[in-house]
C-alpha cells in the first residue's frame, strides 16, 4: 500500500464515521446524545475537509496510483 | 321469588359494589394500608358476606353500611393528604432507632423492639455489624430503613468521579410475535424500520418472542427457536472502534510525513478525532 491509498482508506473511514453518527442521530431518543453527536460531527467535518485536501494533494504527487 | 335467586342477585350486586369501592379507594398494596384502612377493608368484606348469605336481611342496610365504611376512610385519606397533623395521627410517625451510629435504647423500648429483633432487621438489610450504621429509622409501616456509614455504602460513579451519559428507558416493541405499535411510536420508530431491522438479521416477526429497542435505536431479540443464533447488537462498539482506528492512523501519518505542512494538518486532525472520541465514549461504551 502506498501512502496515498492509506490516506484514502482513512478518509473513507472518516466518511463512514460521519454516516454512522448521522444515522445514530436519527434513531436515538436521547436528547443529550443528539447534542453530543452534533458537537462530534462538527469536528469530524473539519477532519473530513482537511483529509479531502490531503487526498487531492497526494494524488498530484502519486499520479501513477490514481484511482 | 325463590330464595336462591335472591342470593344470586345479591351476590352479583355486592361484588360489583365492592369492586367499585375498592377501585375508588386507590391501588395501595396491602402492606401499605394503615390500620384504619385495614379494618375498613375487613368490615366491608364482612358486611358483603353477611348480606349475600342471608336473604332475610334488609339489602338497603347493607349498601348503606358499606357506603359509610367506605366514605369515612376515604374522607380521612383525602384529609391526610392535605394536613400533616392528620397524617401523623392516622398513619403514625417514624421512630429513629440509630442516630450518629448510636442505638437509641428508649425508642427501641417505646416501639417494643428487642435487641434481637433490631439485629434481625439490620441483617435483613445485609448489615451484620451495628457500628456500620449511621442512621436507621422505623417507618410507620414497620419496615426499618438503614443508612450505612459513608464508607460502607456501595461505590457509585459519582464517588469515582466518572462521567456517565444519561440514558432513556428501553421500549418493548415485540411481544409474542406481535408488533407493539404504541411502544414503537414512543421510541419514535415505525413498523417499516422494524421490518428492515428484522430482515437485516434474517428473522421472521412471528419467531420473535421478545424484542426491545434501547435509546440508541439498537434492537435486542429473543426468539422462540433458541437454536437460532441472534447477532448481538454491536453498532456502537464498531463506531467507537472506527473512531479510535482513524485517530491512530492520523497519528501515524503525522509521524511519517516529512512535509511540515501536512504534518501539522495530520496533527490537528488527530487531535480533533481524539476530542470526538472523548465526547462519544460515555454513550457508546
Amino acid at each position: 500500500m502506498t501512502v496515498g491509498t492509506q490516506v484514502k482508506s482513512c478518509y473513507a473511514s472518516i466518511k463512514s464515521i460521519e454516516g454512522a453518527l448521522e444515522s445514530l442521530h436519527e434513531t436515538t431518543r436521547n436528547p443529550s446524545l443528539q447534542t453530543a453527536i452534533e458537537d462530534a460531527n462538527k469536528l469530524v467535518a473539519q477532519v473530513k475537509n482537511a483529509m479531502h485536501h490531503q487526498v487531492i494533494e497526494l494524488m498530484k504527487k502519486e499520479p501513477q496510483f490514481k484511482s | 321469588m325463590p330464595e336462591w335467586i335472591i342470593v344470586i342477585l345479591r351476590s352479583f350486586i355486592l361484588i360489583l359494589f365492592l369492586f367499585s369501592l375498592v377501585k375508588w379507594l386507590g391501588t395501595k398494596q396491602l402492606s401499605q394500608l394503615n390500620i384504619f384502612e385495614t379494618i375498613a377493608g375487613i368490615v366491608l368484606g364482612g358486611i358483603a358476606a353477611v348480606h349475600t348469605m342471608d336473604p332475610e336481611t334488609n339489602f338497603f342496610y347493607a349498601i348503606l353500611a358499606m357506603f359509610i365504611w367506605f366514605i369515612v376512610p376515604f374522607g380521612i385519606e383525602k384529609l391526610s393528604l392535605k394536613s400533616k397533623r392528620v397524617r401523623d395521627f392516622t398513619e403514625g410517625k417514624t421512630t429513629i432507632f440509630i442516630q450518629d451510629g448510636k442505638i437509641m435504647e428508649e425508642n427501641l423500648k417505646k416501639e417494643g423492639y428487642s435487641t434481637d429483633e433490631l439485629m434481625e432487621k439490620l441483617r435483613d438489610k445485609n448489615i451484620f455489624l451495628a457500628s456500620d450504621v449511621e442512621f436507621a429509622v422505623l417507618e410507620p409501616t414497620g419496615t426499618l430503613n438503614v443508612l450505612p456509614k459513608k464508607e460502607n455504602r456501595p461505590l457509585t460513579a459519582k464517588d469515582l468521579g466518572l462521567t456517565i451519559a444519561p440514558d432513556k428507558e428501553p421500549q418493548t416493541i415485540i411481544m409474542d410475535g406481535n408488533m407493539m405499535l404504541e411502544s414503537l411510536a414512543n421510541a419514535s420508530l415505525n413498523p417499516d424500520w422494524l421490518r428492515t431491522e428484522l430482515e437485516k438479521q434474517d428473522v421472521a416477526l412471528e419467531n420473535v418472542f421478545l424484542g426491545q429497542v434501547d435509546d440508541q435505536g439498537q434492537l435486542y431479540l429473543d426468539l422462540y427457536d433458541d437454536h437460532l443464533a441472534v447477532a448481538e447488537a454491536s453498532q456502537s462498539a464498531l463506531l467507537l472502534a472506527t473512531i479510535k482506528k482513524c485517530q491512530a492512523d492520523l497519528e501515524i501519518f503525522a509521524l511519517a510525513s516529512d512535509n511540515q505542512n501536512s504534518k501539522e494538518i495530520y496533527q490537528t486532525c488527530s487531535k480533533n478525532m481524539d476530542q470526538v472520541q472523548s465526547i462519544l465514549e460515555p454513550y457508546l461504551k
